[in-house]
Formats: C-alpha cells, sequence, structure tokens
C-alpha cells in the first residue's frame, strides 16, 4: 500500500513536470472479442479524458511521464505511463466478479471480502419493459426478496419483505438507502437512473442500520457522472396492457337460467369499465465530467393509463449528481438531488368489484331500464335501487373524480476528505420532503360513494361530497464518520467509526364536505356552496401532527482480511428513538461475522472462490406509530351543542414499551468458478418483544388495549441462487428461497384474524395463529363434500362425534375446524435466461410461487346460489356448486394458488452502436390452478395490513394486466 | 490547510450538536392524560358545561343504543326480537343466531365488546371522580352513574370487578357487586348503610326535573330495579324495599304519565300521512325526536343527530329500500325484527302495537310502492309481514315486523335525535306493581296499576292477573327498552324454549366473561358451565 501511494506521488510529480511537453497519444481499446467503443482515457489527476469511438480508438494530449487510465464499465481499469511512444494499444479484462466492489453500510468492499448475506443486482440483471415502480426491476431477481404488486393498478403501492415476517410493527418492509441516505424514498427515483441494488439481507449485514436495518436493507446507487463531453442518451418505451384475468360469472343467460331477475339486457360489465391502456416513457440524459468534476443530469417522463377506466398517473422525475473536488483532490464534494412530480387518476377499484357482482341483465343507461325509471336524478345512469351493496360500475367510475399529486423532492451532499492516507472523514446531509395531496369528488348524481357520512343520489336532502387529503412529510440526515485503514503484507485493516442523526416529522389533514347545488361543475372546485356548512355535525374534518421522531446513534465497524482469503467483520450500533417508553429508549445491536476462501488453501483446479461464511447480529424494529407508549384521549362535545364536553381514553399508557429486537445467524458459502457461480444461505431469526396492541384488563385500564412488548416470532430458511454459462451465447440463472415464520410466544394461546366482512360475514375470521404453530394459517371449516337444503355439510374434524363449526368456537380445542392452506408460500423462485443471438439478445424471465393459498372472497359472498340475492351475479367458476345456496366460509373457498409465469419476456436487437431496439411482454402467461384473478400471494390482510392475516384475496383487487413494450434507447 | 481544519471543526460541532438531543417525545396531534384532567376540571374548555358531561357521555358511549352493543346482547338474547340471517347477509359468524339461541361462547363479539364498554365507561366516570373537582352533589351524581353501570355489567355476567378507581383486579361475587352496588346508590341518596327513605333529606342529590342528570328519583329509579331483582343476584328477595323505592318516585316525583291515546308515529311526515313525528302524544311521545321535555321521563340519554350520535334504530331494523319512506341520508341495514309471538301478544286494539312496530307495506315518499328487486318472493314489492319464515339460513329479506318505538323523523340522519329513557315513570309504576304483589304473594295487587298503564294504550282493563299476564304486560309496554332479558330472567322464562330458540340450560341466565378478559387477568374466573 505504501509503495502504491509513492508511485502515485510520483506519478503526480512527474505528470505536472512533463506538463511542458505534451505530445499526441493514440490506439485502440478493445477486450478479447472486439473494439470496446466508449471506455474512458484519462490522464490521471488532469481534467483531461476522451472516450473511444465506435472502433475503440481514441487519441489524447499527453506529455512523457503522464499516467493515462484506461477504463471501462465492467472491466479492470489499466494505467500506462507514457512514454516516448505515441501509440498505445490497450487490451482490457474483464473485471473478476469477486474483486466487484459492492456498497454496503456506510462504505464498501470487494465481494470476495463480504462475509455475510448480501447479493447486488446490476442494472443488465434487472427485469425489463414499462417498469414504473423502481423495486419491480428487482422482482424474482434476488433470493429471499419477495416482491410483489397484486393486480394491475399503476398507482399501487409494491408490497416488499425480505426473508420473511420478522415483526408485526409497521417496519416489516426493508429500509432503503439511496446513495447513502437511510430512509430515502423510491418513489422518488426513477428506475431509469439506477445504477445497482445491494440487499443487505442478514442482521450482521443490516445491524450497522441498528433499529431500522430489522427488515432487511436495500442500497440503491444512482447512475453517476461519466467522463468526456457529453453523452446525451434517449430511451423511450410504448407500451399496451389489457385486462389478463378476471373471475368468472354468469353470462346473462346463466344467470336468469339460474332464477337471476331479468331486467331484460345484456351488459359485460368489466368490458364497460376497462379499456386497452396506453403507457410511454421516455427517458432523457446526459452525462460528462472531466475526471475531476462529473455530472449526470436526467429528465423521465411517464405517462401510464391502468386498464380500469380513469385510473392512471403522469410523473415527471429528474435528477441531478454531481461531483466536484477541491483542496488538492483530497476533498471531494458530491451532490444529489432529484424531484418527482406525480399526477395520479386512482379511480375507483370498487368499478371493478361491482361489476363482477352487477346483475348482467342490468342496463347502463336509465334509458333501457325495464320499468319508469327517473334517470335524471342519477345522471343518466340505471340503479337497482333499495339493495345492499349494489351500484351501477359504469357510474361509478365515470362520474366521479379521485386524483392524487405527489411532490417529492431529496438533496444531500456528501464531503469525504482524505485527513491522511489513511484516514479518511465522511459528512452526509440529506433532507427530503414528501407531499401528497387528494381530491375525491361525488357528483350529486352518484348513488356510490365511498362512506356512510355522505348523502347519495337517491338521499333528498344531501347529495354529493368532495373530499381533500393532504400529507406531508420531512426527513432529514446528518452523518459525520471516518475510518482508518491498516495495511500489512498479510493484512487489511478498515475500522469505521461515526455518528448519525435521523429526524423525521409528518403532519396530515383530511375533511369532507357535500350537498352541492348541482353539477354544472365540479363543485370540489367551488365548495363554499355545500349545504353542510349550514347543518352541523356533517363537515367531517381530521388532522394530525406526529411530533418529530428523533433518531440518534453511534456506530462502529471493522473490517479485517487476512492473508486475504480469511475475512472478519464486526460492527456495533448504540441508538435511541423518540418513539419508545421514557425508560427503554436505548438499544445496542451488535453483529459479527466471518468467512475464509478455501479455494487458494485446498488448492481447487477451476475454482476462483469457495467461501464458507457465518455471521450473528442483532437488529431493532421501531414500532411503526409515534407516541405508543404513551396514553392517547379522544374529545366528544356533551350533546345538543350546550354542554360543554368530555374526552375519553382511545389507549392506556405503557411507559415500559422498548425494543424489539432481532437476533439472526445466518451460514453461507459462495462458490464461484469459470462458468458457474452459486451462493448458499442458511438462517435462523428470532423476534423478541414484538410490539403488538393486545387485550388489557378492561376494568384496571379503562380501555381493553394498549401495546405492549408482548410476544415472539422465529423463522428459518434458505435461498439459493446459481447462475451458469450453459453456452457462450446462453446464461441461465435460477433463485430459489423458503422461508417459514413460527409464532414462538403470544398474549394468548392463538388468536384469530381476516374478518371477512359484510354482507353478512362480518366476524367471520379466516385466519388463525397458534403458539408453536407456523404463522400464516388459513383456518375455518371443511366441507365433506355435500349439500343439505342448499347448505354445505361439514366435516367432524376431531372425529369426536359432535359438529362444533361455529366462528365464536374457532379457537376451541373441541372446534371441528382445520388449518385449510397457507397464506405464504413455501418456496419462491426466479428463473432467468439470456441467449444471444447475433444482434438479437432474448431475455425470458419465469416466476413462480408454490405452496400458498388464497382465500376466494369474491367466491366465498357470490357463488352461493342465495336466494335473495337474485338481482346480483353469481361468481361461477369451475368449482361452483349450484346446490349451495347458503354462504358459509369453509375449505370449498380456499384455493391452492401455486402459479408459474412467464414474468417478462424481452427481445432486444442492437441495430448500430448508437441504437438498442427492444419488444418486452410482461405476464406473458401464467400458469395456476386457482379461479381468481391474480395467484400472487397477499402477504398481509389487504384491508387493514395485519401480517398475521395473509392468504386472503379481498374483494377490492384491482385486476391484473398483461402488457406489451417497444422499447429504443439511443445514444446521441 | 486553515481551511481545512476549520472544516473539519465545522463537521465535528455539527456532529456534536445533534448528539445532544433530548428525545423526550411529546405528542401535537392527540390529547393526551395532561390535557383530560384539565379538560374536566375546567367544566369543558370551548364549550363552557359542566364537569359531569364527561360522566353522561359515558353512558351514551356505553352501547345503549345502537348496534353490537349492551342494547344489543339484552335484547336480541331474549323473545322480543331477533337477527335473521337474510341469505348472504347477517351471518356474521352466526353471533347474533347464538345469540338469539342462548348458544353463545366466551368468544362471542357482542358479550366482549359489551364488557369492554362498560368498563370504558366506568373508567371516564372513575376519572372525572378523581380529577373533576366534583361539587358533593356532582359526586354523588357520578357514582350513582358508576353504580349503574356495574350494575349492568353484574346483571350480565355475575361475577365481576368493581372498577371504583381503586386499579384492583379482583374478581367479585355477584353478591359482592349487588351489595356494592346498593351501598354506592344508599350513599348518594344519604341512606347510609341500610336502605330507609327518611335518610333522603341528608341526599347530595337534588329532587328537581333533570333529564340528563340523576336527582333522587332516578336514583331511586336504579334502586328499584337492582331490588326487584335482588332474588336473581343474591337469593335474597328485596321486593318490600324495590315497592318503597318506586313508590316514592310516585308519590313525590314531578313526574306524570306522558297523557292518554296515541298517535300513530312512524309513517314518516309524508304528504297525506297525518301523523307528524315531531308532534306526536301519549305513549308514542315518550319515545319520539322531540321527547326531551316528556314528563313520564325522569332519566334519559342524550342523542343528538349532529352533537351527541350514537342511536341507530333506524338503520338496524329497517329495509334497504326503506330509506326512501323517510328520505334518509343513508341505507338502512335490514337486521333487527320482532318475533311474530310477541307481536301477537298485543291485543288487535293496543294502541302501542302501532307505535311499536313498523308493519305491512311500504310506500316510498310519494305513496309508491317501495321494491326489493333481490327479493325471494315472486313480487317485488315490500310489505313487512308478522310472520317470519325462519331465523337462518334465509330469512325472508321482508320478515317479520320492524323496530319502530323510537320514531324515525323526515330526512333523519345516521344519528338519530331521540332521548333514550332509563328510568321513566311507566317503568317505575310496573316496577312499583310487580314488587308490591311479589312481597304480598297476590298479584291483584298490581291490577290498578296494570289496568292505568292499558287504559293509555286503549285496551280494556283487567280484572285479574296472573305472573304470566303481568309479564306479557310488562313486555309489551317495555319493548325496544332493553328491559326483557332481565325481566324474562326473574319470571324463569328465560331458558324456556320460544320460535327457534330450544330450551337453554340454567346456567345461560349469566353471559360468560369474555375469553379476552380471562387472558389479559388471570384473577377472573370463568361463569359456571362455560
Amino acid at each position: 500500500m505504501k509503495l502504491n501511494l509513492l508511485k502515485l506521488s510520483l506519478a503526480f510529480t512527474i505528470a505536472f513536470s512533463g506538463m511542458l511537453s505534451a505530445q499526441q497519444v493514440s490506439g485502440n481499446v478493445s477486450d478479447e472479442t472486439g473494439p470496446l467503443p466508449g471506455a474512458t482515457v484519462v490522464v490521471q489527476g488532469t481534467t483531461t479524458g476522451v472516450v473511444a469511438d465506435f472502433d475503440g480508438n481514441y487519441s489524447i494530449s499527453a506529455s512523457a511521464g503522464d499516467v493515462l487510465v484506461f477504463s471501462y464499465v465492467g472491466y479492470t481499469a489499466q494505467e500506462i505511463t507514457v512514454g516516448n511512444q505515441n501509440t498505445i494499444n490497450i487490451v482490457l479484462q474483464s473485471s473478476n466478479e469477486l474483486e466487484e466492489v459492492l456498497v454496503t453500510g456506510y462504505g464498501s468492499q470487494q465481494q470476495k471480502e463480504i462475509t455475510s448475506a448480501v447479493t447486488s443486482i446490476s442494472a443488465e440483471e434487472f427485469n425489463q419493459g414499462a417498469i414504473n415502480d423502481a423495486s419491480q426491476l428487482l422482482q424474482g431477481k434476488v433470493a429471499g426478496l419477495q416482491i410483489y404488486n397484486r393486480g394491475g393498478d399503476p398507482n399501487a403501492g409494491t408490497v416488499i419483505r425480505l426473508r420473511g415476517l420478522s415483526s408485526l410493527g409497521a417496519n416489516i418492509s426493508p429500509l432503503v438507502v439511496i446513495d447513502g441516505v437511510v430512509g430515502a424514498s423510491l418513489n422518488n427515483v426513477d428506475p431509469s437512473d439506477i445504477e445497482s441494488y445491494t440487499v443487505l439481507k442478514d442482521a450482521s449485514a443490516a445491524a450497522i442500520y441498528g433499529s431500522r436495518g430489522s427488515s432487511g436493507v436495500i442500497i440503491v446507487t444512482t447512475k453517476s457522472g461519466g467522463v468526456g463531453a457529453a453523452q446525451l442518451t434517449y430511451s423511450g418505451q410504448l407500451s399496451s396492457s389489457s385486462i389478463l384475468n378476471q373471475i368468472d360469472t354468469m353470462s346473462p343467460q346463466e344467470f336468469i337460467a339460474s332464477g337471476g331477475r331479468d331486467l331484460s339486457s345484456q351488459t359485460d360489465w368489466l368490458d364497460e369499465v376497462t379499456r386497452d391502456a396506453f403507457t410511454q416513457i421516455h427517458n432523457v440524459s446526459a452525462t460528462g465530467g472531466n475526471g475531476k468534476t462529473n455530472y449526470r443530469v436526467s429528465a423521465n417522463l411517464r405517462e401510464a393509463e391502468g386498464i380500469l377506466l380513469n385510473s392512471g398517473f403522469d410523473q415527471f422525475n429528474t435528477r441531478l449528481n454531481f461531483s466536484t473536488t477541491a483542496l488538492d483532490d483530497r476533498l471531494k464534494i458530491d451532490f444529489n438531488t432529484s424531484f418527482t412530480q406525480r399526477d395520479q387518476k386512482n379511480g375507483f377499484k370498487e368499478s371493478m368489484r361491482y361489476a363482477t357482482l352487477y346483475n348482467p341483465t342490468a342496463p347502463v343507461y336509465a334509458v333501457d331500464a325495464p320499468y319508469a325509471f327517473n334517470g335524471a336524478q342519477f345522471g343518466g345512469y340505471y340503479e337497482t335501487l333499495g339493495l345492499f351493496d349494489s351500484y351501477n360500475p359504469v357510474s361509478i367510475i365515470k362520474q366521479n373524480l379521485n386524483n392524487g399529486e405527489r411532490r417529492e423532492l431529496n438533496y444531500g451532499i456528501n464531503l469525504t476528505y482524505d485527513v491522511s492516507d489513511n484516514i479518511t472523514a465522511y459528512f452526509r446531509s440529506a433532507r427530503q420532503s414528501s407531499d401528497y395531496a387528494n381530491r375525491v369528488y361525488f357528483r350529486t348524481t352518484s348513488l356510490w360513494n365511498s362512506s356512510n357520512d355522505y348523502g347519495g343520489a337517491d338521499s333528498p336532502v344531501r347529495k354529493g361530497a368532495a373530499e381533500f387529503y393532504e400529507n406531508n412529510s420531512e426527513f432529514q440526515l446528518n452523518e459525520l464518520y471516518g475510518s482508518w485503514k491498516k495495511s500489512t503484507d498479510d493484512m487489511n485493516l478498515v475500522v469505521t467509526a461515526g455518528y448519525s442523526y435521523q429526524k423525521e416529522n409528518y403532519n396530515e389533514a383530511f375533511f369532507a364536505l357535500g350537498d352541492f347545488p348541482g353539477d354544472e361543475i365540479d363543485y370540489i372546485d367551488a365548495i363554499e356552496y355545500s349545504q353542510d356548512l349550514l347543518n352541523a355535525g356533517n363537515v367531517i374534518a381530521n388532522s394530525g401532527r406526529n411530533p418529530d421522531t428523533e433518531i440518534d446513534a453511534f456506530f462502529a465497524r471493522v473490517n479485517l482480511t487476512w492473508n486475504n482469503n480469511f475475512f472478519l467483520n464486526a460492527s456495533i450500533r448504540r441508538e435511541g428513538s423518540t418513539r419508545l417508553g421514557a425508560d427503554n429508549r436505548y438499544g445496542t445491536f451488535p453483529a459479527i461475522s466471518m468467512g475464509a476462501d478455501l479455494a487458494p488453501i485446498l488448492g481447487l483446479s477451476g475454482v476462483q472462490q469457495l467461501k464458507p461464511r457465518i455471521s450473528y447480529g442483532v437488529t431493532g424494529n421501531l414500532p411503526g406509530q409515534v407516541g405508543l407508549s404513551q396514553e392517547i384521549r379522544g374529545w366528544s362535545w356533551g350533546g345538543g351543542g350546550s354542554a360543554g364536553g368530555s374526552t375519553n381514553l382511545l389507549r392506556a399508557a405503557n411507559p415500559d414499551l422498548k425494543w424489539e429486537e432481532k437476533t439472526e445467524l445466518n451460514f453461507g458459502i459462495d462458490l464461484t468458478m469459470d462458468r458457474l457461480s452459486a451462493t448458499l444461505d442458511i438462517y435462523e431469526q428470532t423476534s423478541k418483544d414484538f410490539i403488538i396492541n393486545r387485550v388489557v384488563d378492561a376494568a384496571v385500564y379503562g380501555f381493553d388495549r394498549r401495546f405492549e412488548n408482548a410476544g415472539q416470532l422465529s423463522s428459518n430458511g434458505f435461498e439459493l441462487s446459481v447462475n451458469y454459462d450453459v453456452t457462450d451465447n446462453y446464461n441461465t440463472g435460477i433463485v430459489l428461497s423458503s422461508n417459514k415464520v413460527v409464532l414462538d410466544e403470544y398474549v394468548q394461546d392463538s388468536d384469530k384474524f381476516g374478518n371477512l366482512g359484510a354482507p353478512g360475514q362480518n366476524s367471520t375470521w379466516v385466519t388463525r395463529v397458534k403458539v408453536g404453530e407456523q404463522v400464516g394459517q388459513i383456518w375455518g371449516p371443511v366441507w365433506d363434500g355435500s349439500v343439505t337444503n342448499g347448505s354445505q355439510n361439514f366435516k367432524d374434524v376431531n372425529g369426536d362425534g359432535e359438529l362444533v363449526v361455529g366462528q365464536n368456537n374457532a379457537l376451541d380445542d373441541n372446534v371441528d375446524f382445520d388449518v385449510l392452506g397457507s397464506g405464504i408460500p413455501d418456496l419462491e423462485i426466479g428463473w432467468s435466461n439470456q441467449i444471444t443471438i447475433g444482434d438479437y439478445t432474448i431475455n425470458a424471465f419465469f416466476r413462480g410461487a408454490f405452496g400458498h393459498s388464497l382465500v376466494n372472497t369474491f367466491r366465498a359472498f357470490y357463488e352461493p346460489r342465495v336466494g335473495s340475492q337474485k338481482s346480483y351475479n353469481y361468481v361461477n367458476t369451475e368449482l361452483a356448486n349450484p346446490e349451495i345456496k347458503n354462504a358459509n366460509f369453509s375449505s370449498l373457498y380456499v384455493e391452492e394458488a401455486d402459479f408459474f409465469k412467464l414474468d417478462n419476456l424481452t427481445i432486444s436487437r442492437q441495430v448500430n452502436d448508437n441504437m438498442n431496439l427492444s419488444l418486452n411482454v410482461q405476464n406473458a402467461f401464467v400458469i395456476t390452478d386457482y379461479t381468481g384473478s391474480d395467484p400472487e400471494p397477499a402477504l398481509f390482510d389487504l384491508l387493514d395490513g395485519n401480517p398475521l392475516a395473509p392468504g386472503i384475496d379481498r374483494r377490492n383487487s384491482y385486476y391484473s394486466a398483461r402488457s406489451f413494450t417497444l422499447g429504443i434507447n439511443y445514444k446521441f | 490547510m486553515k481551511t481545512i481544519n476549520k472544516i473539519i471543526l465545522g463537521i465535528g460541532l455539527i456532529g456534536i450538536t445533534y448528539s445532544c438531543t433530548d428525545l423526550e417525545e411529546e405528542l401535537l396531534g392527540d390529547l393526551t392524560s395532561d390535557f383530560s384532567l384539565e379538560g374536566i376540571s375546567t367544566g369543558g374548555s370551548g364549550g363552557g358545561g359542566d364537569a359531569l358531561t364527561g360522566v353522561f357521555n359515558a353512558v351514551r358511549n356505553a352501547g345503549t343504543a345502537n348496534h353490537g352493543g349492551y342494547f344489543s346482547v339484552q335484547s336480541v338474547s331474549s323473545d322480543e326480537m331477533a337477527i335473521t340471517q337474510k341469505g348472504g347477509d347477517w351471518y356474521d359468524g352466526g353471533i347474533w343466531l347464538e345469540m338469539h339461541r342462548h348458544t353463545f361462547t366466551p368468544a362471542n363479539g357482542p358479550v366482549t365488546g359489551t364488557w369492554s364498554q362498560q368498563y370504558g365507561s366506568i373508567a371516564e366516570v372513575n376519572n372525572a371522580i378523581s380529577n373533576a373537582g366534583l361539587d358533593a352533589n356532582q359526586m354523588a351524581q357520578a357514582k350513582v352513574v358508576r353504580a349503574y353501570l356495574h350494575w349492568r355489567l353484574m346483571d350480565l355476567y355475575g361475577n365481576i370487578v368493581i372498577a371504583d378507581g381503586s386499579g384492583s383486579s379482583n374478581q367479585s361475587s355477584r353478591s359482592a357487586v349487588f351489595n356494592w352496588v346498593e351501598g354506592e346508590l344508599l350513599s348518594a341518596l344519604g341512606m347510609g348503610s341500610s336502605f330507609d327513605l327518611s335518610g333522603l333529606s341528608n341526599s347530595s342529590l337534588g329532587t328537581n326535573d333533570v333529564k340528563y342528570r340523576i336527582n333522587q328519583y332516578s336514583a331511586l329509579g336504579i334502586l328499584a330495579k337492582l331490588y326487584l331483582n335482588a332474588g336473581v343476584y343474591t337469593g335474597t328477595e328485596r321486593y318490600s324495599d324495590a315497592a318503597a323505592a318506586a313508590g316514592h318516585i310516585i308519590d313525590n316525583g314531578p313526574y306524570s304519565l306522558s297523557d292518554s291515546g296515541i298517535s300513530v308515529p312512524n309513517l314518516g311526515k309524508r304528504p297525506a300521512v297525518s301523523s307528524d313525528p315531531d308532534n306526536l302524544v301519549g305513549y308514542a311521545a315518550i319515545f319520539a325526536p322531540n321527547n326531551e321535555n316528556n314528563p313520564e321521563i325522569i332519566w334519559s340519554v342524550e342523542y343528538d343527530e349532529a352533537t351527541a350520535g350514537g342511536m341507530n334504530f333506524h338503520h338496524m331494523t329497517l329495509h334497504y329500500a326503506s330509506q326512501y319512506t323517510w328520505n334518509f341520508e343513508a341505507q338502512p341495514w335490514n337486521g333487527y325484527v320482532a318475533l311474530e309471538e310477541f307481536v301477537n301478544s298485543y291485543e288487535a286494539g293496543d294502541d302501542r302495537r302501532k307505535a311499536n312496530f313498523i308493519a305491512g307495506p311500504q310506500l316510498d315518499y310519494g305513496g309508491n310502492a317501495l321494491v326489493d328487486l333481490a327479493s325471494d318472493s315472486p313480487t317485488p314489492e315490500i310489505v313487512y309481514s308478522i310472520g317470519i319464515n325462519e331465523l337462518e339460513p334465509n330469512g325472508a329479506r321482508t320478515g317479520g315486523y320492524r323496530l319502530g318505538k323510537f320514531a324515525f323523523k323526515q330526512f333523519a340522519r345516521p344519528n338519530l335525535d331521540n332521548d333514550y329513557p332509563i328510568v321513566r315513570l311507566g317503568d317505575v309504576h310496573l316496577m312499583h306493581a310487580e314488587a308490591t304483589a311479589r312481597a304480598a304473594g297476590n298479584w291483584a295487587l298490581a291490577l290498578p296499576e296494570v289496568n292505568a298503564i292499558r287504559a293509555r294504550a286503549n285496551v280494556s282493563a283487567l280484572s285479574s292477573l296472573t305472573a304470566e299476564q303481568f309479564l306479557a304486560e310488562r313486555g309489551r309496554e317495555m319493548f325496544q327498552e332493553a328491559s326483557r332479558r332481565t325481566d324474562l330472567i326473574r319470571f324463569g322464562k328465560w331458558n324456556d324454549s320460544w320460535w327457534e330458540k330450544t330450551n337453554s340450560d340454567a346456567y345461560r341466565t349469566v353471559f360468560p366473561i369474555p375469553s379476552e378478559q380471562l387472558t389479559a387477568n388471570s384473577s377472573l374466573s370463568q361463569n359456571t358451565g362455560y
């Protein structure tokens, strides 16, 4: 190391002294197979640099003694000192995977030095096509990283979970770190600006992030500046989507034959509310720089339509990454900023739900009604009045507005200062703000609206409603840390230590009011005419503000490499948070991991790396909400408007609330051979003292719920990823993962969750947890296949001769319920294939999940031929039994939802050096027996987010779509 | 180098500044304990109310007149009403079917919720007692309310925890709770340790007619209820004391029966319909939307469509389409129905039958027939029939008369305006009559008061009376007033069979202790039989 530095300073000296005698050096840059267009050549230590042309040729002005640095992404850079020669031809070696540098927490390491479960994915491996959500680039690519976006709603959030469930708090998604900024938002990074991802999977890797790393960490690195004259790149995509799958219902003829009420029309409701949706994406970026000062600036425009009418978004995003050096290059300054403006039409998913169950013989418009019907009152639409939960789906989606607007802004600065040869100091300061505003307007002629608190078109006195919602969140991060390096012949030591301060706050406000004069205008823009303003109690308003949530943390880490094949990493973080009880604010989170590369020790031929490793770490998990340790009260006025008011308890205090703590032990092995690389990880996690809102003695606390540290989860699993170059033109890779979560301790022996809901199935809970058993059980009576008087007969599961199937007996010892399936898959697979034929590259990515089931709620509610349901359509899948005339949840409505799909197929052609064309299909085909619209697992209850109630395919789903995308990439 | 040092120094300073953070969390968007004490003790900031507002709000919030809580468990478990399963609607895991058939379990949602609801309200009363700076009169009122809520719990669950603010979680036997409730009431009435009307002069409670507050008469009314059922609670009958307490109200209270006659309230204020829910008379007026000054009401819970929500009988009982009769803002739920046998216990000319039930063909505001396109009958017109085909699974959507006692006003919002009486003179007369008769072992002694009640309803006087007849009369008068379960138990009829309910075991006279609470409080033990 010292020697290198000496060389370097020598080079500097020579470079400066040689400035006077510049000469022209030219040549060619290539690899084993041919020229490398776009390779950069820079005179070290100067701002002089050029880019090789299409044939790999370059020409640069340099002086004898200058050091030329030749580099190209994915290749090991080479340095050549200029002598007298005028021509320098270089053959670059593709960089050794083992020396690939991965960004990890507060630093970076070479792949070979990593001793915990860490996976890195670079841009070439990303999913292709019209991808609007940054996390979907990774879907299926990282073993153990679950990314699900059920359905085709372009505005729906993606569910991300690493290594299963490790907490019951809100903090069950991995922490996102973008360019070093902890807790950054993936909403503010355009997928086309991402260079690479690093996923820190186990607790030892994540422990340096302390409390926020408990569910794993996803580190995002955005593309940064290049060298040379500005390089302008354009990429564009045009995409068309259509509905992939829907649940089978009856045709008008079948409906009438089954005794449905004939309203004399024939309407395909789903067809009426969906469309072929178009999406266009345009990205422009410019990069440039001179080696000292580099920049990349990009602008991204997305206009996406959803398959449901009036849903979609327009988004504009721009990002600037700028870096420069000062103080003799000892200080490096990085400045990043990004801004997103997104206007979204959220539409109303309910329209799809009612399209599924609305009478197929009902007309869309009032003029076609089979009897006298006052259509003017309903905007010209027909409505089956006087029924529960029955609304014209076309009226819902066409009459009403649901528009959101999101703005995100980040900016931050990183300073890196080389204090001395082996000490570097880092300072980072970043700010992030996010605003979301939503406006909903229900016209006075809309029968449907989202709340019982509003008047619908059938109300004689109060029609129409407008909703206003806004939230704002701010986040700031300040970090100061340093690293110290020490190298000897057989040892490399890096010590990092620092301090992190994080502060965030959040506020929101909502109000709603209605009763508007008409629909001449959208009165959401003229709410002063609401009659609710004259009537007490009709205006709904609420607002809230979180206090600043602060985190104070000190951390330290040691990376030790011995003999270049033994590696040890250890870290510790001590952290305090405002969110915990007064007595338990601070927690300490240690981690240690080690590994050894056996390949050189054993002298294995053809094996570059064989590295077993073991790691152990502790992470915390903060509660998702503020103030859980405190008592909260509500206020109510006295009544009659006359007599003051009073408070009532909404939550009892718990000053002892403390950190949820996760420990994890991970064994892994990395194998790298000429054509094959593989990684296997096996892990065990225990999360204790998890925080839940538990039932407490109402007589003592005055309220029957408060938050306590009251339980323990443990999980284990494995992850395998294998990559193999079958031929020079065919590469295939597979990732496999499996995870089992067991509830070790809980406030009671068992509990039930996942209420099916109205009509008629309130208090029908379809999932259960039980101490000592796996989380994710779908729980209910077992249908024996026979029907008596329209009702299913159930099995006497425990064989005691007594049939106990009441929902209130669900947790009793003698209940005849059984585990009807698991909401969580046993095995998940991602299989990538890349084939190169001439100019063409074919990427086929298959993805599957196995062993999970879904409660098909559409069937559970609407498949029984309930007599009093004659004016609703019946769901009519291949599993339907027309004899069943009574809606009772049972095993009949729980379906295995194993699936295997061609998730992403891309054919691209490198037309010339500047242009690449591609054709992509997303959701090309799905193989599954599931009769619902989407077999992807529901990892938590889609209604309330409860992670203990997975596996329920709720009726509020947005049907999924298949998309075809044409893409172009052009370098100017 | 100087610049560099400054930078390092600067960075260091920033770090140090932030590291001295105080991690105290002060909530900004929520009311915490600090506020609540201040709010109550100053008599309600912002509204200028009195310190008892919270105490009486607590009764309103205890499931008194809405779905799922105290009202529902008292009523649906009795022979006056049920929630039928109407095909795909109202199965709800069977909780209401088992409520009606007395097969409820410790996990039953309404059984669980009602327990928590009462204790939540008791906690609010305790908060006022310890922190609101109550004067002697207010303190006495608060303690009566607390005793009343404990009476509900003791009546429902038997052995419960006395939440007197001490924080104790020990379970007390039903008779110990009885003694405590009695003691609290006696003390508020100035009576010392035993019932003695002459002690009333020492009472801090007033005697003026205050519907929304507690005076001596409301406290005596609650005491009368307690004594009337003493035999059930403790095994020791207290009929004479019950009669004395009720008699004192009748003789001395500033109350009179709501005048004779009954108007038919529930056709809505429609054109061409003469009855007007804002202008009812007699029996119907006690429960009307504008019943706040009815002379018969001794203590009622205040409800208001805008400021004191929580009563929604219209949603609970009416068919979805009945929205168009009264022009309700929101759609009803088609749930609660009156049982045929119960409706038939009214004689044909009994005006209470018209007042208490909504029956027959239903018309919209304009007078056109309401229809139900999903109806299973061949004609879609909605006619509430007296008979109900079955309790489950396919109860007719229009089967059963509907609960109409608390009249709905035209254009009603999701919350109703009618106040809910807890103690009213009609009930006090019946308690007095029953207690007198039982004390003497002679039901004929109840005849004068029973006949007075009957006269108001336009039915002929009875010349003789049996216990069974008395219970039926009490049922007709007290329908929808959350009294039926307690009455059936006292008359030994609770475990009988009726309609689709078969005989239930004797232990069902008390509900099970909720299993959630058994888990949360290890000192609780389950009631026998569960």
